[in-house]
Parts: C-alpha cells; sequence; structure tokens
C-alpha cells in the first residue's frame, strides 16, 4: 500500500525576491566583461598577468559566474538539502557585499590600482562568501537531510572562501610582505582553487542533481560521485602541495591526472543520465548545458601540455592564456548559458504563475523567454569563442576583434532574454 | 497507476478536472504522467482523499504542482474538504506514465 509522507518533506522554494538580483547582477557583468575586451581584444597576445585581462577574469568569474551560481543555489538549495534556505537576510547581505566588493576589485585591477579600492573589494567579496557558506551551513545543519549533492555544494564554497581569502591576500602582497614570493607566483594556486575548488565541484555536485532531474531520467549513482568527490579534492589538494614543495616535477601529472579522472567519470554519470532519460526530446538550454560537460575536459588536457611545457622549461603564456580563456569563456560560459535558461524560466513561472497553475492555460516555463534568440546567442558564442581560441593561438589582433565582437553580441543576446524573462508578467498581473 | 476505490463518476470527473494539472517541465497532466495514485471520496465527511507523487522529491515545482491540485478539486467539487497525501514509497516510475502520455512523450 502507499506510504504517505508529510508534505513538510517538500522543497519549499526561496523567494525569487532573493534570487532574481544574482541572476540580473551576473547578466550584467557578462555584458561589462564582453565591453572591457573589445577595447582589450591586443592584450590577449600578450602576458596573461596583465592589468584588463586580471579585470576581466575577476568580471566574469565574480561578477559573472560567482553571482550567478550563488544566486541559483539559493535557490537549488531547498532542492539538494530537501529542506529550507535558512536565512534570506542573509541572502540579501551576500549579495550586497559581493555587489559593492566585485566593481572595486575590477577598478582595481584594471587600472592596476592596488591601494584601497582592490583590497576593499576583495574583503567585501570574502565576507559575502563568508556570509553564504554560513547560511549554507546553517540550512545544512538544520534539515538533517544532507545527501552527495550538499556535500559537494558545501565543500565548493568552503573553497571559494579560501579562494577569496587567499586571493585578497595576494593583494595585501603587492603593498606589504605577506608572503615569501611575489604574488605572480602564488597565482596559479589562486586560480586552481576557485577553478577547481569552487567552479568544478559545485558544477558537479548541482549538475548531478540536475542533469537527471531536466532530463526526466531516473539514473543516479551515489557510489560514482563520492569517487569522483574524493578524486577532485586531493586532486587538488594533491596540486597544492606539489606546487608549494615539489616545484618542477614529473609529480605534477598526478593531481591532473586525479582530476582528469573525476571529470571523466563525471562524462560518465551524465552520459548514463543521458542514455536512461524519458524526455527523448532535448531542449537547446541543455544542449548547451551537455556541451560544457565535455568542454570541462579540454582545459585539463591543455594543462597536462603545459605541465609539459614547464618541466621542459619552454612554456609559452600564450598557452597559459588559451588555458584560461577556454575556462572562463569555454565551459563556465556555457554552462551559464545553458543552465540560466533551465533555472531562471522556473523561478519566474513560479513568481507569475503559482497561484494560477490548474486554473487554465499557463505557458510552459520555457515560453517565457526567446528560443529563436537563444539558439542566435548559441551559434553566434560558439563562433567567438573558436575565434577568439584561433585569434590568440596565432596571436592575431584582427581575428581577436572580431571574436570579441561577436561574444558582445552574445553577451547582449543573453541580456536581452533575461530581461524578458525578469520583465514578464502574466495576463492576470 | 490510477487507482480510483469508489463512485467511480465523481473519480472520473475528479480525473477529468485534473487532466488541467500540468507539470510545467514536462508539459504533460499529471493524470497522464501517472502522478495520481489514487482517489476517494468520503461523502459522508464531504471529504476528498487523494494519494499523489511528484517526478522526483526533490522536484522545484512539487509545491506549484500540489496547490494546483488541490484548488482544481476544491473548485470542481465545491465545499468537499480535500486531503492530499504525498506518496514517495512507491516512487513514480516511467510505466506508471499512460498510452497517451508515452505517445506525447515520443516513448
Amino acid at each position: 500500500m502507499f506510504t504517505p509522507v508529510n508534505n513538510d518533506t517538500l522543497v519549499k522554494n526561496t523567494s525569487y525576491k532573493v534570487v532574481l538580483p544574482f541572476y540580473l547582477y551576473a547578466a550584467l557583468s557578462f555584458l561589462a566583461a564582453t565591453v572591457l575586451m573589445l577595447f582589450s581584444a591586443s592584450d590577449f597576445t600578450g602576458h596573461y598577468f596583465h592589468p584588463r585581462i586580471l579585470a576581466i577574469t575577476h568580471v566574469m568569474a565574480l561578477g559573472c559566474g560567482t553571482m550567478i551560481i550563488l544566486g541559483a543555489s539559493h535557490q537549488l538549495v531547498p532542492v539538494l538539502i530537501n529542506g529550507r534556505l535558512y536565512s534570506l537576510t542573509l541572502a540579501y547581505i551576500s549579495f550586497i557585499l559581493a555587489a559593492t566588493g566585485i566593481p572595486l576589485l575590477a577598478y582595481g585591477f584594471y587600472f592596476f590600482n592596488l591601494g584601497w579600492p582592490a583590497k576593499l573589494g576583495g574583503l567585501l567579496v570574502s565576507a559575502a562568501v563568508f556570509v553564504y557558506l554560513t547560511n549554507l551551513a546553517v540550512s545544512i545543519i538544520k534539515s538533517k537531510n544532507e545527501n552527495i549533492h550538499a556535500v559537494f555544494v558545501f565543500t565548493a564554497a568552503v573553497w571559494l572562501l579560501l579562494t577569496t581569502i587567499f586571493g585578497t591576500l595576494l593583494v595585501y602582497n603587492f603593498t606589504f610582505v605577506v608572503f615569501q614570493s611575489d604574488s605572480v607566483r602564488y597565482l596559479p594556486l589562486h586560480a586552481h582553487m576557485g577553478i577547481a575548488g569552487w567552479f568544478l565541484l559545485l558544477v558537479i555536485g548541482v549538475g548531478s542533481r540536475l542533469v537527471p532531474m531536466f532530463l526526466i531520467s531516473k539514473y543516479t549513482n551515489t557510489a560514482l560521485l563520492w569517487i569522483i568527490y574524493v578524486l577532485l579534492n586531493s586532486g587538488l589538494l594533491g596540486f597544492i602541495v606539489f606546487y608549494l614543495y615539489f616545484p618542477e616535477n614529473y609529480y605534477h601529472y598526478v593531481p591532473v591526472a586525479a582530476i582528469l579522472a573525476s571529470l571523466g567519470l563525471f562524462g560518465y554519470y551524465c552520459y548514463n543520465a543521458f542514455d536512461q532519460r524519458i524526455r527523448r526530446q532535448v531542449d537547446e538550454p541543455m544542449k548547451i548545458s551537455l556541451l560544457s560537460v565535455i568542454m570541462m575536459l579540454v582545459p585539463v588536457l591543455m594543462l597536462l601540455v603545459i605541465i609539459g611545457s614547464l618541466l621542459a622549461g619552454a612554456v609559452h603564456t600564450r598557452w597559459v592564456l588559451l588555458y584560461g580563456f577556454v575556462i572562463f569563456f569555454g565551459w563556465i560560459t556555457a554552462i551559464i548559458l545553458g543552465m540560466t535558461f533551465k533555472t531562471l524560466p522556473f523561478i519566474i513561472w513560479n513568481k507569475e504563475y503559482h497561484l494560477l497553475a490548474g486554473l487554465g492555460k499557463t505557458p510552459n516555463p520555457k515560453d517565457l523567454f526567446s528560443d529563436r534568440v537563444f539558439t542566435s546567442m548559441s551559434i553566434i558564442y560558439l563562433s567567438g569563442f573558436a575565434l577568439f581560441i584561433a585569434g590568440i593561438c596565432f596571436a592575431n589582433i584582427f581575428i581577436l576583434n572580431i571574436a570579441t565582437i561577436l561574444l558582445f553580441i552574445t553577451a547582449l543576446l543573453y541580456n536581452w532574454n533575461v530581461i524578458k524573462l525578469l520583465m514578464h508578467k502574466s495576463p492576470q498581473t | 497507476m490510477n487507482e480510483i476505490t469508489n463512485n467511480s463518476s465523481k473519480c472520473s470527473m475528479a480525473l477529468m478536472a485534473l487532466h488541467n494539472v500540468l507539470d510545467p517541465e514536462i508539459g504533460l497532466n499529471v493524470v497522464d504522467l501517472g502522478l495520481i495514485y489514487e482517489i476517494n471520496f468520503d461523502d459522508v465527511n464531504s471529504k476528498i482523499n487523494v494519494a499523489m507523487s511528484l517526478t522526483s522529491q526533490f522536484c522545484p515545482m512539487g509545491e506549484s504542482i500540489i496547490a494546483a491540485v488541490k484548488r482544481v478539486l476544491e473548485t470542481t467539487f465545491s465545499g468537499m474538504d480535500i486531503q492530499l497525501d504525498l506518496i514517495f514509497n512507491p516512487p513514480w516510475n516511467p510505466e506508471m506514465i499512460s498510452d497517451k502520455g508515452k505517445e506525447f512523450l515520443f516513448l
């Protein structure tokens, strides 16, 4: 016979009022990053440690990537822990701190003024992450329903806090002696803590829940996810230890191999979810999201080449620049482009049609944004992405200029659809 | 797995009304999706007992779908009290989708 559960076990959605500002901020940051790129195309033919490249990277990583993830995770944490978000106030505080800190940090990098704007920016961003982590931790403790996905998200948030604190210390290191060496030496550590610790861990933790859910697939494999979790974290810790204590040693391949294995296993997980899906037709946002899973492998393979070149004493900064671009404008951007239009329409639908469901015909969430604009955006994005790679490889400013224009158009179309969603009102309101 | 245990004409009416409640992500109604496990009418106490599930316990649209089921039944059978039990044991599975639903989903 049936076993009813208490309706309290049902996921309780976080108020849209908390979540939507994060989405809007992220969309505008994406636009801001591409505008900065329009004026900086020639910088991508030189060294990666360049003020404008640092500014663009942080606008993309923090303003776009992190803000949208923070926003979405305030909505998704209840789904992951099967409980409520502990505090809406803490979520607002986290937004205000990050939204204030990111432009200060970007300004500091762009004009290479590592005085108070960059320092205050770093402190505010770290404070925002601390507040987010606290909110997350209390939500998980209160739900008493933690699972592997929540463990991924929590660990990712810890890595993010370590990344932002370490990053802020690196800014201070320019004017005070905080570390033994100059900040540039520690840049790979800061970058990889953020890329693998924050983005990768979080994308896998959330993606392993969302991909089967959106494909309506019954596939699940907790044991496999634990293996991925251990491989990824041990790989990252190994990378930090080897970088600090065993530089220029073939040991570096071990942690990279662990991370590569974790990505391969996540790809296998997604393939199984895809293979066992109930919904045969896969929509466009889901296709882009699945493409981003494949895109994850590209930077790791590039890292193997870079380490090989480093050990041979012949690393070309162009490869490092390409590596960073493929990460931030490759898989992170692709997953943002795809997942925005899988999550935001639901939030808007719940906001506008929650009380109208069942009373008459309501649009589907996917009908709330323009499919045509989305498809155009995807094509232009992939063209811009491919051209930019060619531009870096050949150090060709003309190609880079064309590519930055295409990426700017991508950001415009993305904003168009995001704003269309945010402005959507049900006919009854 | 639609189990109609009593008062078949009222249950048919209820199921017909519930065809208006869609899972917004899938675009299919909750009846053909097989989410409605059981409907019982208790005419003596003016109560309708509904046992239903969701495609996933973590479904972010769960609140909306359940609210819509209640709202539709309250509208169709005014004056009746709706008792809704959420069931995850047995969990919903694709075999519960009706033939019409399978056709809709290209299964």
